[in-house]
């Protein structure tokens, strides 16, 4: 957006320049539009809030460094959670999905940041081959070959993965519990999305494998308040651990009756649990001592990127996530793409940035080399665990305080 | 835990939803008893009761779960709390009543119905914009006091919650069996027009009608607060949708048969998802009020008022 006195100044700007001869490179910028996916409001807001920043950053360092010569990134946000379903809502992603592709001025996307909405969404860019790169969305089925005929049906991938997915996350951590933790019975939750129910399928399947006990699997509605019954039943069970796939909307409410009705058993989730919305729905202690897990390896502390937590600070007044550094990555991807294309004379067109994404090759990004298979997943899959531990002296959601890194979950041999 | 413990902890579990369900359960009853009106931004008047409470409960200095209070300052805290969520909710029915639904009145048809669900998004929306839809920690001073029987654990909160549920609903009784207001209300449900030529001043009771069951779904937003350390915007969907049910199981229009409903809507989610699992409580819940309207098609205890119609 230009305001007045920016446009003010752009326009002296130009007269300046053309007094002094020179073209003005920018005046001339065509504008390409990528559209920002996520559900920013609802329950899962907090969250969305700092992906869609990772991505803001990264397009606004282009553009000021002219990184694209002749173009011009305008980042769209658009917000695929409704009031009525209280968190992300299918249908709104695949209206969100046809205004993008409606839009020539559409080149990529990045998002969604739910699986459930990636579901709804994959088919229609699939049809206006508009390819998305998902900076947090977990679900296998989505990149899955068995699954080509629903989530790319024009034959291309056009869902592509800065993250691992659950098809990793849900299985290490099971490795994780039998080596680490030395679980020996556990019983599964989820809360009924295509995120949870895939993410615990995967991590029963594993758990089964590797000998644990599986004494049990239930189904939260989201929508529900009272999850005392199910946890009462898991407490006459006695398992050591309770597995949750699932995100915030019932994650809260589950952590904090669980820590009333099952304080001693293990309790773990995904990447749904590994959130500020947890932190600070939930509150400590009821919190203490959960595991989640991320599907992308654990950048924010690491010394290399502290120029981005700083940059990013700094810019938005909030901390980053892993999940930030995922989607400031996936905007890289396209911001390279474009700069490809532009070097070998092409137009960044649609389809010549799907196909360049396909090809792309990131040497050395915050989260390490990037490069997708051909069905659009990363090739470097890594889960990582946390535990969270209370840090009175740092605020609430500050999730590199909160959350304590413990390492990096076994992969599945 | 013995199958005997899992029992007994499952009825704690199902009488504490249970008590919430009834003192929701019984606003919409009233309200339905006097006017015949489904009165669905009851819903979140409930919902709005918790925010209050939550800022009244900060407003007074109780943070998170880290402040925790007993003895004489408890009671005050309470008290007041309960006091300033009975009043904000009654005055905000009583508001809904005078300036939305009475000039509806007189109007045939649903439209008095339809404004009640269009009321009830829009107090959503006015939370969802101001308070934001993020699950907030609601403060809680209630010191953690458990008492174990056998494997069973029942704590201060699920004994504080009946013991405030049996004396509003006692209160309530009271109110409507053995005072005048209460005697114009019941004269009001039985026929308003013979009522009013009796000297009733319906346009008073019908507001006294929306008054006590909106304080009432304050009080139940309080009390669920401190059951679940929990608010959010969207509770009142949820929670309302099976007071409702209970209300209809019991009786619409019927007080007693309200809180039968909600003790009995209760106790079936606790069963329910120890048996068959969470995932099949609505269908459990559900499929056995259509078989008790199929048949005693006016719930468990009837409609005491003859039908007007």
């Amino acid at each position: 957006m230009i305001s007045r006195r920016s446009s003010f100044k752009a326009a002296a700007g130009i007269a300046a320049a053309a007094t002094l001869g020179i073209k003005p490179s920018f005046a001339a910028d065509t504008v390409i539009k990528v559209g920002i996916n996520l559900s920013l409001t609802g329950a899962d807001a907090e969250s969305a809030a700092r992906i869609a920043n990772g991505a803001i950053l990264a397009f606004e360092e282009a553009n000021a460094a002219h990184a694209v010569k002749g173009y011009k990134f305008e980042a769209v946000k658009f917000d695929d959670a409704t009031a009525t379903a209280g968190q992300y809502d299918p249908a709104q992603a695949a209206t969100n999905a046809r205004k993008m592709v409606s839009d020539k001025a559409f080149v990529a996307a990045l998002g969604p940041q739910m699986s459930g909405a990636g579901k709804a969404m994959a088919p229609i860019l699939s049809w206006g081959n508009l390819a998305t790169i998902t900076p947090s969305s977990t679900n296998p089925d989505l990149t899955n070959p068995k699954f080509a005929a629903q989530y790319m049906p024009a034959g291309k991938a056009i869902y592509f993965r800065t993250v691992a997915t659950d098809a990793f996350q849900g299985p290490n951590m099971a490795n994780y519990m039998a080596d680490t933790l030395k679980v020996k019975s556990v019983f599964i939750l989820d809360d009924s999305g295509a995120y949870g129910v895939g993410l615990a399928d995967a991590f029963q399947g594993q758990a089964e494998k590797r000998g644990i006990k599986i004494l049990g699997r239930d189904r939260l509605d989201p929508k529900a308040t009272d999850y005392a019954a199910i946890l009462t039943k898991i407490k006459s069970l006695n398992p050591d651990a309770m597995y949750y796939g699932g995100v915030g909307q019932a994650g809260v409410k589950l952590v904090k009756q669980s820590y009333e009705i099952i304080p001693k058993v293990i309790k773990a989730g995904g990447d749904g649990v590994y959130g500020a919305d947890i932190l600070k729905g939930a509150g400590f202690p009821a919190v203490d001592g959960w595991y989640a897990t991320n599907a992308s390896p654990h950048v924010t502390e690491d010394p290399k990127v502290a120029k981005f937590s700083e940059a990013f600070h700094a810019k938005f007044n909030m901390f980053p996530e892993d999940y930030s550094a995922t989607c400031y990555v996936g905007a890289q991807v396209i911001i390279q793409a474009a700069k490809n294309l532009v070097a070998a004379g092409k137009p960044v067109t649609r389809d010549a940035v799907r196909d360049a994404i396909g090809g792309i090759k990131l040497a050395d990004s915050l989260i390490g080399p990037v490069e997708f298979d051909e069905y659009g997943d990363v090739k470097n899959k890594i889960i990582s665990v946390f535990q969270v531990k209370q840090n009175k002296d740092k605020p609430i959601d500050d999730m590199d305080a909160q959350f304590r890194y413990v390492g990096i979950a076994p992969a599945v041999s | 835990m013995t199958s005997m413990d899992v029992f007994l902890q499952q009825a704690i579990n199902g009488l504490s939803l249970g008590s919430m369900y009834a003192l929701l359960a019984l606003g919409f009853t009233l309200v339905y008893g006097i006017m015949e009106l489904i009165n669905f931004s009851h819903f979140n008047v409930f919902m709005v009761g918790s925010m209050i409470a939550m800022l009244t409960l900060e407003a007074l200095g109780v943070v998170g779960q880290e402040t925790v209070m007993t003895g004489l300052p408890l009671a005050a805290v309470l008290i007041v709390a309960f006091a300033v969520v009975m009043l904000t909710c009654g005055a905000l029915g009583v508001g809904i009543e005078r300036f939305l639904l009475r000039p509806l009145r007189n109007v045939k048809g649903p439209a008095a119905m339809i404004t009640t669900i269009g009321i009830s998004y829009v107090l959503f929306n006015v939370v969802l914009i101001t308070l934001g839809s993020d699950a907030k920690n609601f403060p809680n001073p209630l010191p953690p006091i458990k008492f174990e029987i056998g494997g069973a654990v029942l704590r201060l909160r699920e004994i504080l919650i009946w013991a405030i549920a049996i004396i509003l609903m006692g209160g309530l009784t009271y109110f409507v069996q053995f005072t005048k207001l209460g005697k114009a209300m019941r004269a009001t449900a039985q026929d308003p027009e013979a009522a009013r030529m009796m000297g009733v001043k319906v346009d008073r009771v019908v507001m006294m009608a929306f008054f006590v069951s909106s304080a009432l779904a304050g009080a139940c937003g309080l009390i669920f607060g401190l059951y679940y350390n929990l608010a959010k915007v969207d509770i009142g969907f949820a929670a309302g949708l099976r007071a409702f049910t209970a209300a209809v199981l019991g009786g619409i229009g019927n007080v007693p048969g309200a809180m039968l409903g909600g003790v009995l809507i209760g106790l079936i989610e606790s069963s329910a998802g120890q048996i068959v699992g969470t995932a099949w409580t609505d269908v459990v819940i559900f499929g056995l009020l259509v078989l008790v309207l199929v048949f005693r098609p006016a719930g468990l205890l009837g409609r005491l008022a003859p039908n007007k119609s």
